[in-house]
């Protein structure tokens, strides 16, 4: 089982309090009625499904019924932060690999 | 002051959620002790903890400062405000006053002028707090909980909502050791039912 901190709670809680609740970041198109349909089923039905970083929502629906997000890599299912809604992740895909290529250099000097 | 008039009175025409669970079960030395502290007012409060208009107004009438700390209680007299997230709050007052209580709360939020988004809701009838003590409670909320209650974890005045069984709660932590747990009506058989069971190797009485 999971541990996971939920941001509203200040606390680390067990994953059985908890629902995952899909993929975060999505924004409703401003104007729906002047996009593509291909562009609003895009908003509607298409979410990514990387191997790796994962930027997410969780629902504290046994605790305080708050949704926060989450960075969670998808193969090994580490959670690497979680955060408020509003909030934007600080570890991503990106960072991840600049810290691994950091990591390899210093390895190598 | 608003007078609002309460229509009913705790006795022969309400039933609490766990009235027909009297005591068939009745050990003296029982390890786990129920009591249902029936018919208390539970008002649900929304609001906005940063707007001092609203914190304020609201101080005014239950005599403390909402907790704003999470996970934490505050209490006076025969009012608990418990936090449940950083707008939520559980009134708990004495049987019979939430609708003076929630008469009040409105009266003094739009007295002091306190932005229009916030909810009062009179939840009393949905819910019941039931307080478990005696020497077995720390094991039998092993049993029933995902959440670490161990004193070293659960300070008095602290406020958690979790799992119980497969039903949730909220729990807070009394002065005298003993736990404070708010439950669902609609689940309060089922609660009752686990409980009845989970406490069997310790004894159970209703008190
Ligand atoms: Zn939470």
């Amino acid at each position: 089982m999971h541990h996971i901190y939920c941001p509203y709670c200040e606390e680390t809680r067990e994953e059985e309090e908890y629902s995952y609740t899909g993929e975060a970041h999505i924004e409703r198109p401003k104007d729906p009625a002047s996009i593509t349909d291909e562009a609003w089923g895009d908003y509607l039905f298409f979410r990514s499904n990387p191997r790796g970083i994962h930027h997410e929502m969780w629902f504290h629906a046994a605790g305080c019924r708050r949704y926060f997000n989450a960075t969670r890599d998808t193969h090994s299912y580490q959670i690497h932060e979680t955060y408020k809604m509003g909030e934007l992740p600080t570890i991503t895909a990106k960072t991840i690999a600049a810290d691994t290529l950091a990591a390899q250099q210093g390895d190598a000097s | 002051m608003t007078s609002v008039s309460t229509n009913f009175s705790a006795g022969d025409m309400m039933e609490s959620p766990l009235h027909h669970h009297v005591a068939h079960t009745n050990h003296s030395d029982a390890g786990i002790v129920m009591k249902e502290d029936k018919f208390r007012g539970h008002l649900n409060l929304r609001g906005n903890p940063e707007d001092t208009a609203f914190t304020s107004a609201v101080e005014s009438v239950l005599g403390v400062a909402l907790p704003i700390t999470a996970n934490t209680s505050v209490r006076s007299g025969d009012t608990v405000a418990y936090w449940l997230c950083p707008n939520e709050w559980l009134l708990i007052v004495a049987s019979g006053t939430q609708g003076q209580v929630e008469a009040d709360l409105r009266l003094a939020v739009a007295n002091k002028g306190a932005d229009q988004h916030i909810a009062i809701t009179d939840i009393s009838s949905g819910q019941t707090l039931v307080n478990l003590s005696g020497s077995g409670v720390a094991e039998l909320l092993q049993k029933s909980t995902v959440y670490d209650c161990h004193v070293s974890n659960f300070p008095v005045g602290k406020v958690v909502q979790t799992t119980f069984a497969k039903t949730g709660t909220t729990m807070c932590k009394l002065e005298d050791g003993s736990m404070d747990l708010v439950i669902r009506r609609s689940f309060s058989d089922y609660f009752f039912l686990w409980l009845q069971d989970a406490s069997e190797e310790y004894g159970l009485q209703i008190a």
